[in-house]
């Protein structure tokens, strides 16, 4: 046996082991979220509906509870009956996979290597999407519910070449070769040894790919740029109504959407990511509310994929609400809470049509958290507005003292923190200090940015993190789910649910 | 483990670490490796059960991103001008200005600014009558970009490309645009 094909076995076997403890573990602690999921669900599943929200951490979910529902409330995706929590990590270049000799783990993962872990079943490196960490083109569950016959279909509000759609969708080397044309981006010579020809699918542009694989049957999203004349030859070649023209670069419009039909559709609402809610709420007349919300879109893609079931088989779909992460990179929490509520929505359509359907197995989840987002308690500062960290020296029980040792600390010192960042404190652009935001809790009265608001959030960078994320679910199966899961282990959950992976 | 493995590890990150901001011109390490003159299936050189990798009458890319309105733009001498490319809703050009060895000038990213992964500005160089004479290119390659720890290039950032030999005694004018952006 080859060392490829040992680590592959041994991996293997992991994965197993790894699927058998997990269900020993939720036998064992998640008995009634089994029960009341089997009974909400006929108990075999022909759809799977897989949500994710782009950079969602748990106190993502928190922070949108308490906003739009309050203390006592909760987000529809968390009325789901299994919980559970995933780890996200990624690995290095070169690496082998867990339990190799040549394994080594990278704890902060971008949307591309995570994306390629639940949708191929693989760890990799960073920037790749659809390939190992050593270069390996991996079957996507999306690639495999095609050719198994199931309808398909890919949702994001970002660039639909971004990373997260295009993980079902493509092979590259790197997440940054999304066209409309090759480029040396493209490459990673780190990883190959020497430039691949052009002719290699892993150097192919994303958007080359997506317009000509046929993965998806519903394609909805943006990254129109990212698309020309040829591509939509080819898609129309292929069967796709499109909606908007990529060969003018027209932007579909949620109109569009609305009278689309057929069993392949393919609209991109804006040249780039699409635009978020709270500027299409506030500019209710802009060319930008034109472009279809996250539920509509949802929910259109659903009646499409439902509609052209044939032979038994149902659909696979995914639904990213991408702006979270976007949003949570810029420390803008306001546009972030509105982008959860957004995500929340088309949860809650697709567990609508899986309490009406009755075989259709519902996982809202997310790749990564983002920006180390964090509720701090009403009136209170963050180390990051603060003259030093806090104290910590114990002079009672100085076995207590560490080092660097530090008598006192904690200030906040008003050059880092000038007023709340939603309030006061607005136009300063070096200021860290939290922002405020009222909840149904608080008094009518009570505004956001204020401090009476209840709600204080905080950023730690403008970055991923390596935090576990939640994962909700519903459905025969979803019980795989809960207690505690590794990225990885999704794509065996959803691939044994659709019966294309053993 | 393996010493090819630690080997490959060490070249992968002196590869990574040399390969930001870059100021190259055609015909780089980074471009292709020779690609067919004629209609050609791309496939992978390894295709595993289930992943499709066929992608009938795509025409696989000869070179790298060329922006058409490089033929076309005839500046006049001692002029940068700048021509359409995909992207032209997310930045700002400003500061142009040609010398005998460079054009150069400042790059602005206008939209979804948390992370610039590519980018590539090309350039056309013009004889007195407006022949395009040659071309070069800026790349920015973001490699291990989360690894790096966050932002990799700052909101604006200058370029400069230098102006190939071949060119340098008759260039008068320049052309400037970006085929390659991915920024989110």
């Amino acid at each position: 046996m080859s060392t490829s094909a040992r680590q592959r076995t041994t991996f293997g076997a992991l994965i197993i082991l790894a699927g058998l403890s997990g269900s020993a573990l939720v036998s064992v602690t998640s008995a009634t979220a089994d029960s009341a999921a089997k009974a909400g669900n006929a108990g075999r599943i022909k759809n799977v509906i897989y949500l994710l929200g782009d950079g969602m951490g748990t106190t993502h979910v928190n922070a949108a509870r308490e906003r739009y529902y309050g203390a006592d409330g909760n987000l529809v995706m968390e009325t789901m009956p299994t919980t559970g929590k995933v780890s996200t990590y990624a690995v290095n270049k070169l690496s082998g996979q867990p339990g190799s000799g040549d394994f080594s783990p990278n704890y902060v993962t971008d949307s591309a290597s995570a994306a390629t872990a639940w949708a191929s079943g693989v760890k990799t490196y960073n920037a790749a999407l659809g390939v190992d960490a050593k270069g390996a083109v991996v079957p996507t569950l999306m690639e495999l519910a095609k050719n198994d016959g199931y309808r398909t279909g890919n949702v994001s509000t970002a660039e639909i070449t971004d990373a997260t759609p295009a993980g079902q969708m493509s092979h590259a080397l790197a997440r940054g070769c999304q066209g409309p044309n090759y480029s040396a981006a493209c490459q990673d010579t780190s990883i190959t040894g020497a430039p691949l020809p052009t002719t290699d699918i892993r150097v192919t542009p994303i958007a080359d790919q997506i317009a000509r694989n046929g993965t998806a049957d519903v394609i909805l999203g943006g990254g129109l740029s990212r698309f020309d004349a040829a591509d939509q030859s080819a898609l129309e070649a292929q069967g796709y109504s499109v909606l908007g023209s990529p060969a003018s670069q027209t932007v579909a419009t949620k109109d569009d959407l609305a009278a689309a039909s057929g069993d392949k559709v393919f609209g991109l609402f804006n040249k780039g990511n699409l635009t978020i809610e709270k500027y299409k709420r506030q500019n209710p007349q802009s060319a930008q509310a034109a472009e279809p919300t996250l539920p509509a879109m949802t929910e259109k893609a659903i009646q499409l994929l439902s509609q052209g079931t044939s032979a038994g088989k149902g659909f696979y779909l995914q639904v990213e609400g991408a702006l979270i992460d976007k949003r949570s990179h810029a420390n803008d929490a306001a546009q972030t809470l509105e982008e959860m509520k957004a995500f929340d929505e088309a949860v809650r359509v697709a567990l609508d049509f899986a309490k009406r359907d009755g075989h259709t197995l519902v996982i809202a989840t997310a790749d990564h958290e983002c920006a180390g987002f964090n509720i701090i308690e009403k009136g209170t500062y963050t180390n990051a507005e603060a003259v030093a960290p806090p104290g910590n020296v114990d002079a009672g029980n100085t076995a207590n003292n560490s080092t660097p040792s530090r008598a006192s600390g904690g200030a906040k010192d008003p050059l880092r923190s000038s007023g709340i960042v939603n309030g006061a404190g607005v136009n300063d652009v070096k200021n860290f200090a939290p922002a405020t935001f009222r909840t149904v809790d608080d008094p009518a009265s009570v505004q956001d940015g204020t401090p009476e608001a209840s709600l204080w959030l905080s950023y730690l960078s403008g970055n991923h993190t390596g935090a576990d994320v939640p994962v909700f679910a519903y459905g025969a199966g979803s019980e795989a789910t809960g207690g505690s899961i590794d990225n990885t282990d999704l794509f065996g959950i959803v691939g044994r649910a659709l019966r294309v992976t053993s | 483990m393996p010493l090819k493995i630690i080997l490959a590890i060490v070249i992968a990150a002196v590869t990574g670490a040399a390969a930001t901001w870059l100021v190259v011109d055609q015909g780089d390490a980074g471009d292709p490796a020779p690609g067919p003159s004629s209609e050609q299936r791309v496939v992978a050189d390894t295709s595993p059960s289930g992943a499709r990798t066929s992608l009938p009458g795509l025409v696989p890319a000869t070179g790298g991103p060329h922006l058409t309105g490089l033929e076309t733009a005839r500046p006049s001498p001692g002029t940068v001008v700048q021509v359409q490319g995909p992207f032209d809703d997310r930045f700002i050009l400003s500061d142009l200005s040609l010398t005998a060895r460079r054009v150069a000038g400042e790059v602005t990213i206008t939209s979804d600014v948390s992370e610039l992964l590519e980018l590539e500005v090309l350039a056309g160089f013009y004889d007195a009558r407006g022949n395009l004479l040659a071309t070069g290119r800026f790349r920015h390659h973001a490699t291990d970009h989360h690894e790096a720890g966050g932002r990799t290039m700052p909101v604006a950032a200058q370029f400069a490309i230098a102006v190939p030999a071949r060119a340098r005694a008759t260039a008068v004018s320049a052309a400037v645009g970006i085929p390659v952006l991915v920024n989110e």
